[in-house]
């Protein structure tokens, strides 16, 4: 972190160190052996009382019973059992009592309760022990990985304050993951019914898809020269802010759009992008839009990342921009706008389709699409500006991207694999998602 | 050289105290033992005395002596497995009683071997800069 107010980072390995973690496991692994020893010790007991009871009550069955009796260690001679109804019991502490078989069963069935109500406590005392030694586990594993803790005090100020801004984003981010996971099973739906629909308005499609790479290439000129002005980092870090800021806008946006499908709400979401592009900062917020409705259009294909947080996807995504741009300063021009057209292609479209989907009216299509490819050039212009804050910005998105990566522990092995991939290789992952998504 | 010496006077100070606070863990482990034992006899008498409240007033009771069963009247044995059990209570409270004893010593000690230890290093670090 830059400021020192906002909050403070420490590395997981500095609180628990791995070694420490992995002494603790072992000690609790220790302990649950000795449970897990005693709860056996106790499984015999009840065997051996539950053979007993059968004895006893199979004894005053017979008048008296024939036996082998047991004469030092080697011999036996044959016996007799007689006086099978009396039994000396012992009750424990060295004292005996003379009972009947039917008697001795009812102690022997008291001690077996006692016995059943103590293995009772063992079995949840291990698995206490197990929960304990798995926490012990993922704590190690973390350490191991050099994950670090973000404690960040949370803030109550206004959006013009610069810094509260970026936090009360990571919180509201995260409150968005739950809605955001609703609003998806509302799209799974409405996906349905789009796909209903879809052979009508493929032709539409493809003509938008053209306009839009056709206004791009005006927009490439400009971008190029950004990158090489914007590079103080105080300018970046208001863009950065302010971006964020305007992410919340967009979600809010989408929430209600999907919320109310009307397309009432869609003029609202354009004007509401218009005053932001007034604030030249609609960039992010469209792009932010696109890798939203990217996400939404992925759903029925991999049932997988259904709950895949956007941030996420948006952070990776971003941060490959980034990196492309760091680490092919030559080819910049040639490859990024191969990528932004593809990807552009693929917001624009996707808008349309998700437009279709909410307002299922033809006529609202045609003036999305002269709104989306104004916005388009709007976007390839002010994407630099994004691209220029490498050094600021890799390190923010790379921890908060390590937030959702905790936060999403249990779901993800879909967005490990994405975390864990070269940055290189991510650029290409939207395309080829989208690309997967348009067959 | 003051220094040197009133270190290694700290040094030795802090080892015995390491020795005494190891030898006080020792204690609190043998204590636990104790307890456990206690805690595992309690149990089971307590089981008799229930069976035996259980038994009705004629029935022979015996108890082990040595190798030989030996005749004992309910009511004395109840009696016995009572007496038993209040002792056993007691024992177990002695015990609480000095394992708390025991555990506030060691973390006094444990106290007292940190500041050792800080004083120590001040000192070695004075040394350095000196």
């Amino acid at each position: 972190m830059e400021e020192p107010a906002k909050g403070t980072v420490t590395p997981f390995a500095s609180m628990f160190p791995f070694d420490e973690a992995k002494k603790a496991v072992k000690r609790v692994e220790d302990a649950i052996a000795e449970k897990q020893k005693e709860l056996e010790r106790h499984k015999q007991f009840i065997a051996d009382n539950t053979n007993l009871v059968n004895l006893v009550s199979r004894l005053p069955d017979e008048l008296h019973h024939d036996v082998m009796v047991p004469f030092g260690k080697a011999a036996f001679f044959p016996g007799r059992l007689i006086h099978t109804n009396e039994l000396v019991v012992l009750l424990g502490e060295g004292y005996y009592a003379e009972r009947t078989a039917k008697q001795t069963i009812e102690i022997l069935t008291r001690r077996g309760k006692a016995l059943d109500s103590q293995v009772e406590s063992l079995k949840a005392n291990i698995k206490d022990l197990r929960a304990e030694a798995s926490f012990f586990g993922s704590t190690a594993a973390e350490a191991a990985e050099g994950l670090v803790e973000i404690r960040e005090d949370y803030v109550e100020k206004s959006y013009t304050e610069e810094q509260s801004k970026s936090e009360k984003v990571d919180k509201k981010v995260r409150v968005e993951d739950d809605e955001y996971a609703h609003i998806m099973s509302r799209l799974d739906e409405l996906e349905k019914e789009e796909l209903a629909a879809e052979g009508d308005n493929e032709s539409d499609e493809d003509e938008h898809s053209n306009t839009a790479e056709s206004d791009n290439e005006s927009g490439e000129d400009e971008c190029i020269d950004i990158v090489g002005s914007d590079n103080e980092s105080d300018e970046d870090e208001q863009t950065d802010a302010a971006k964020r800021g305007s992410d919340i806008h967009e979600y809010n946006q989408t929430e209600a759009t999907f919320n109310n499908f009307a397309s009432q709400t869609h003029l609202e979401t354009r004007k509401a992008q218009k005053q932001t592009k007034v604030e030249n900062l609609s960039v992010e917020a469209l792009s932010n839009k696109f890798h939203h409705q990217l996400d939404t259009t992925d759903q029925p294909n991999c049932t997988g990342l259904t709950v895949q947080p956007v941030p996420k996807d948006d952070m990776s995504s971003s941060r490959s921009l980034t990196q492309i741009k760091k680490s092919v300063p030559a080819e910049k021009d040639l490859m990024l706008p191969g990528v932004k057209e593809k990807l552009e292609a693929a917001s624009s479209q996707l808008r349309f389709d998700s437009s279709k989907a909410f307002t299922g009216s033809i006529v609202e299509h045609l003036s999305n699409i002269e709104k989306n490819s104004q916005n388009q050039t709007v976007t390839s212009s002010q994407t630099p500006v994004r691209a220029s804050r490498p050094g600021f910005d890799s390190s923010k998105s790379f921890t908060s991207s390590i937030v959702e990566h905790i936060d999403n522990m249990p779901t993800s092995q879909e967005q490990t694999a994405t975390s864990s991939q070269s940055p290189n290789a991510q650029p290409s992952k939207p395309v080829s998602r989208f690309k997967m998504q348009r067959r | 050289m003051a220094s040197s010496t009133a270190i290694r006077e700290l040094q030795r100070d802090l080892e015995d105290k390491a020795n005494d606070l190891s030898k006080l863990q020792k204690d609190i482990a043998k204590n636990h033992q104790v307890r456990k034992k206690y805690t595992v006899q309690l149990g089971e008498n307590e089981l008799v005395l229930k069976e035996l409240d259980l038994l009705n007033e004629g029935a022979n009771v015996y108890k082990l002596i040595g190798p030989v069963l030996v005749k004992q009247d309910l009511a004395e044995a109840n009696a016995n497995v009572r007496k038993r059990i209040d002792y056993i209570s007691a024992e177990l409270k002695r015990l609480d009683a000095t394992l708390q004893d025991l555990e506030e010593k060691q973390n006094s000690k444990k106290d007292a071997i940190l500041k050792l230890q800080q004083r120590i290093q001040s000192l070695q670090a004075g040394k350095a800069k000196a």
